[in-house]
């Protein structure tokens, strides 16, 4: 079997997984609207729909989000007894890592939708460069799932592990979610060259920690 | 210091001519950082930091960069001195980033008036203080060894992709810090020679420092790594 087949396995089975037990894309879901609602009264409207403030704490929430939904999705893993299984399959456990990438970035892209239209509509804000920000809005969602597997499989059976994670995988993040933000400032304040700019720098960050993950991740799952 | 390293291991027969060397260098650079550098005709004698503010910024990058090299040689050959040096340069490095924060504080304070501002460079230091220590609490977390050492030196390797973003981040970003004043793409060091002799002198006193913690850290953990081995 292709590895990109087996890959795609993965991502059939895991957004079956989701859609039969969706607790993880619910939580990320619910997390994003409550920081969306919040967002406003914390730091009252007109800061909240600044070019610059409104794009970070949407990353930011993203970015939670992703590490939500990741860790929700090895939970199942482990308590279904499933991971053994498939990381003794002969190529299984370069197919987890890019199988889960790949399926995160699809619930990642919902989560996305979901706040940022709740973000545009509540927030109200001006939409210069629709296309931009959605090139942005795509290639981040890409970007940020890589890193979050990494370190969500490096904790994997660790005690404190929900703490551990957070630490280990928002540094590490801190490039791709300046991009993203700065990235989609850009493109709701009018400045095209700066979105494309930002969005060329999410997608080398995507490709790095993708091909970095699919060569030395398979070493750390045990 | 208790070892289990058979005598004549060449670490342990380096070890005192390195610390002796480190002193000596040491006091060779303070002196001369003190009293012998000129005075900056801006910043006056508050510049003197710089002779310890830029070899702790080299230490941490050199430190973290190990770290790397430790865990592609550890996933490479699984030999255990590979771990021993990742965990040693790790816990170095973070003391040498910790201590590269505090001096470069003291500084921010008389030139630029805050303790601390949020500056590219400062910034994504203390992020990259947060990252090494990150890579500590998993290796803390883990208890089987081999699985430890797996697991860190992944870690260890995403990580070191910080180093550069920490260094390059006053040139990509509009920021308050001062640019790069000996490795320069301009061409040569913006520095007058003796001020320039005097770093060169500190950045080799810290660096034989480094050599000597190294050594004392490395073989404690081979000691460790020996009574696991035993038990």
């Amino acid at each position: 079997m292709m590895e990109l087949d087996r890959i795609g396995l993965v991502v059939g089975r895991e957004l079956r997984a989701e859609r039969r037990q969706p607790d993880g894309i619910v939580a990320a879901v619910t997390f994003i609207t409550v920081l969306v609602l919040l967002e406003s009264l914390i730091v009252g409207p007109a800061v909240a729909r600044d070019a610059d403030v409104a794009p970070a704490l949407f990353w930011l929430a993203l970015a939670f989000a992703t590490i939500l939904a990741t860790m929700r999705s090895f939970d199942r893993e482990l308590e279904d007894d499933a991971l053994e299984g498939l990381v003794a399959l002969p190529g299984g456990r370069d197919a987890l890592f890019g199988g889960k990438v790949v399926a995160l970035s699809i619930v990642l892209a919902l989560v996305a939708a979901v706040g940022g239209i709740l973000s545009l509509v509540l927030l109200d804000l001006p939409l210069a460069l629709p296309f931009h920000l959605v090139l942005v809005v795509v290639l981040g969602v890409i970007a940020l799932p890589p890193v979050v597997v990494v370190n969500v499989v490096l904790a994997l059976r660790l005690r404190a592990r929900a703490a551990l994670v957070p630490i280990l995988a928002l540094p590490v993040l801190v490039p791709q979610l300046v991009a993203a933000s700065r990235g989609a400032s850009a493109a709701i304040s009018g400045d095209a060259v700066g979105a494309l700019s930002w969005a060329g720098l999410l997608f080398a960050f995507a490709v790095v920690y993708s091909v970095l993950g699919l060569t030395i991740v398979p070493a750390a799952i045990d | 210091m208790e070892t289990t390293l058979p005598r004549g291991t060449p670490m342990l027969r380096i070890r005192p001519w390195l610390g002796i060397a480190a002193a000596a260098s040491f006091v060779v650079a303070s002196v001369m950082a003190l009293f012998w550098a000129p005075t900056d005709a801006v910043q006056g004698d508050v510049y003197r930091i710089l002779y310890v503010h830029v070899p702790l910024a080299w230490l941490a990058y050199l430190a973290f960069v190990i770290v790397f090299l430790a865990s592609v040689g550890w996933l490479w050959t699984k030999r255990p001195v590979f771990d021993a040096i990742a965990v040693a340069s790790a816990e170095i490095g973070v003391l040498f980033t910790g201590l590269f924060l505090v001096a470069g504080s003291f500084w921010a304070k008389p030139t630029w008036g805050v303790w601390w501002t949020w500056e590219p460079r400062l910034v994504t230091t203390a992020i990259m203080f947060i990252m090494y220590v990150g890579y500590l609490l998993l290796r803390g977390l883990s208890t089987d060894f081999s699985r430890r050492a797996t697991r860190a030196a992944v870690f260890g390797i995403i990580a070191v992709i910080d180093v550069p973003i920490v260094h390059l981040s006053v040139l990509w970003a509009n920021s308050l810090h001062q640019l790069p004043t000996v490795l320069r793409a301009a061409g040569a060091p913006a520095l007058d020679a003796s001020m320039l002799l005097t770093l060169m002198v500190s950045l080799g006193a810290y660096t034989l420092i480094y050599a000597y913690l190294m050594t004392a850290r490395v073989s404690l953990e081979l000691g460790r790594q020996e009574r696991l081995w035993t038990t």
